[in-house]
């Protein structure tokens, strides 16, 4: 008995220590290695990228991949950007109005058919992809929308839509009912509660769902090289797609281009990381 | 409510709605939008791809559009490729999925003690899920490089290799190259699940079990494991789901290549509707597609309720 009790907290100490300290040692250094090894890359003038052996870390640090992989006329990255930029604050203000409203009424009003549209909301989720790219590209071809922003956006739709609804169903769920209800006692009108009472409450969540709708749309690759056809159009993920189609690959550039398409999403990220998280788990671990 | 108040209250007019109905179509109005972004870019579109499938559509080839019944059914069916794609599929999920999970198990535990610096480690461990599938591909390609990859160069220098590896172009290979890939992308999805999941074990019961002499196995076996099963069925499902769907990284990596190796259904959608632009047979494929995910839901739907009555 009392050996046991020895060798559990032996066993105790072994895993507080250093177990835990070689894991998350380990653990740091393969999610963010890769990320070290493209960011050295980029910084490498083409000689010591391709070095015999191979050259660890640059000798001289250079910013040419950087402003090249910018100014760049054939693979203009700079536009690439700004076409991403464009197309995912869009889709991220329109789903966010979407799916505060589409939430709230889930959450709140107790209708025929709540529960089959939650359902389909769900299976929406689970679609494949690929099952969309045809018919909407026959879609956006017939009403002339193929090198447009509205494709895109509208596309984008598809994905975040359903999922930023449920995100929403679950804060609303969350907040008390009767705060709304003393304000429409209190002579707010129904949207005048939403607006005075719950939204404010619900900020956090907004937020997170906004960021998701976000960095969901800024990954979004299939939808942007179908509907897509000229250069000027593309957006970072497909323009980078498009930058290996190129010649022979040129990976300096690439890896500065990979960098920079990390950065935004990796900022949004950390700022926002503990909602968007709450918001991803809200509906699991209850569920 | 129904009684108009006695004090004033024959100033005010009777509205011509009640107060529910009008509640009602308030609800209904704040629904539209959702319900129509849905019908456009959803609804509409599977609707338009299962008509699809039932047509000889191949883009180059306006001549020959016509009404062909299930006949890119039968050819699927007869497409040996297309069964392969299956199978591949198959080692696809599992193998991602299966290492997904225990490494990010292993991730959460370790997220989940109390350390100095735990919020910029995970961070940083939760980088990769949020970069787009595109770079991830690349940054892999990159490392997997035969003659200028960091890997291969490890390999050598530690003296596991002999000879440079083309990984990606290996058919024997890149099947396990690109589920590393997808594994090293999909840890942080699990550690944020799990963690969540860790979060919301009562610390009373590990206080107790401790107290019975339960030592640390103990106590994740018959503690931890179990609390968390309603949450380890959401994540795995929901993970299974998303990876078979899943083509952006194989399609950037190898385009399914070297000779199909890793070649998966959702890549194969994609190659017909984009190298052959056969979209019947495309359509036809993405149906068998959604069918085998449906199926797959429906057997998942049913699990989970077991799991919420008896948990």
């Amino acid at each position: 008995m009392r050996r046991r009790r020895i060798s559990a907290s032996f066993a105790e100490r072994l895993l507080g220590g250093p177990v835990l300290w070689a894991g998350l040692a380990l653990l740091s250094a393969f999610a963010f290695g890769p990320f070290v090894w493209m960011l050295l890359t980029s910084l490498k003038n083409r000689q010591e990228l391709y070095a015999t052996p191979l050259q660890y870390l640059p000798r001289q640090y250079t910013f040419e991949n950087y402003i090249e992989a910018w100014t760049s006329p054939i693979t203009p990255f700079s536009r690439f950007f700004l076409n991403s930029l464009w197309v995912c604050s869009v889709t991220m203000v329109a789903t966010t109005v979407v799916s505060v409203l589409a939430g709230y009424a889930i959450a709140r009003f107790r209708f025929a058919g709540r529960d089959a549209l939650l359902l389909i909301f769900l299976a929406t989720q689970m679609f494949p992809s690929v099952l969309l790219i045809a018919p909407l590209l026959a879609q956006w071809r017939s009403l002339g929308l193929i090198d447009t922003y509205q494709a895109l956006i509208y596309s984008n739709f598809t994905f975040t839509v359903p999922f930023t609804v449920w995100m929403m169903v679950g804060y609303f769920s969350s907040i008390p009912r009767e705060l709304e209800e003393s304000a429409m006692i209190d002579g707010c009108s129904q949207f005048g509660s939403l607006c005075r009472v719950v939204l404010p409450l619900a900020a956090p969540g907004i937020a997170a769902t906004a960021i998701f709708a976000f960095v969901v749309s800024w990954s979004e690759l299939l939808f942007a090289i179908s509907f897509t056809t000229q250069t000027d159009m593309r957006t970072l993920s497909a323009g980078l797609l498009y930058m290996v189609g190129q010649y022979e690959v040129q990976w300096g550039q690439l890896s500065a281009g990979v960098i920079m398409s990390t950065v935004p999403v990796a900022i949004l990220f950390t700022f926002l990381q503990r909602h968007l998280i709450h918001g991803l788990t809200a509906g699991a671990v209850k569920g | 409510m129904s009684t108009v108040s006695v004090t004033g209250g024959s100033r005010r007019a009777r509205p011509l709605l009640s107060m529910r109905a009008r509640t009602l179509l308030t609800g209904y109005a704040y629904l539209v939008p959702a319900a129509l972004c849905l019908l456009a870019t959803v609804v509409v579109p599977i609707a338009k791809a299962i008509q699809m499938s039932l047509y000889n559509d191949v883009l180059f080839k306006p001549q020959d559009y016509r009404f062909i019944g299930l006949a890119n059914y039968m050819r699927l069916a007869q497409d040996p490729v297309f069964w392969l794609t299956l199978w591949n599929s198959f080692v696809w999920v599992f193998g991602s999925v299966v290492l997904q999970f225990v490494a990010g198990f292993a991730a959460a535990l370790l997220l989940h003690q109390a350390f100095t610096g735990r919020a910029v480690v995970r961070t940083v461990v939760l980088l990769p899920w949020i970069i787009p599938g595109v770079v991830v591909g690349l940054i892999w390609e990159w490392l997997y490089q035969p003659n200028y990859g960091v890997i291969n160069d490890l390999l050598i220098n530690a003296g596991w290799l002999h000879d440079r590896v083309a990984w990606l172009s290996n058919p024997d290979l890149a099947m396990a190259a690109v589920v590393f890939t997808n594994v090293w992308r999909g840890i942080p999805f699990f550690a944020i699940m799990l963690l969540a999941g860790l979060q919301a074990v009562p610390e009373e019961l590990y206080e107790a079990a401790r107290i019975d002499g339960a030592g640390v196995l103990d106590r994740f076996w018959h503690v931890t494991l179990p609390l968390m099963r309603p949450i380890i069925v959401v994540a795995t499902a929901t993970r299974i789901i998303w990876t078979f769907n899943y083509a952006d990284l194989i399609f950037v990596m190898t385009s399914g290549g070297p000779a199909n190796a890793t070649q998966i259904t959702s890549t194969y959608t994609l190659l017909q509707a984009y190298s052959n632009l056969d979209f019947g047979y495309a359509a036809a494929l993405s149906v068998v597609l959604l069918l085998v995910m449906l199926a797959f839901t429906a057997a998942y739907l049913r699990v989970t309720k077991g799991v919420e009555e008896t948990g």
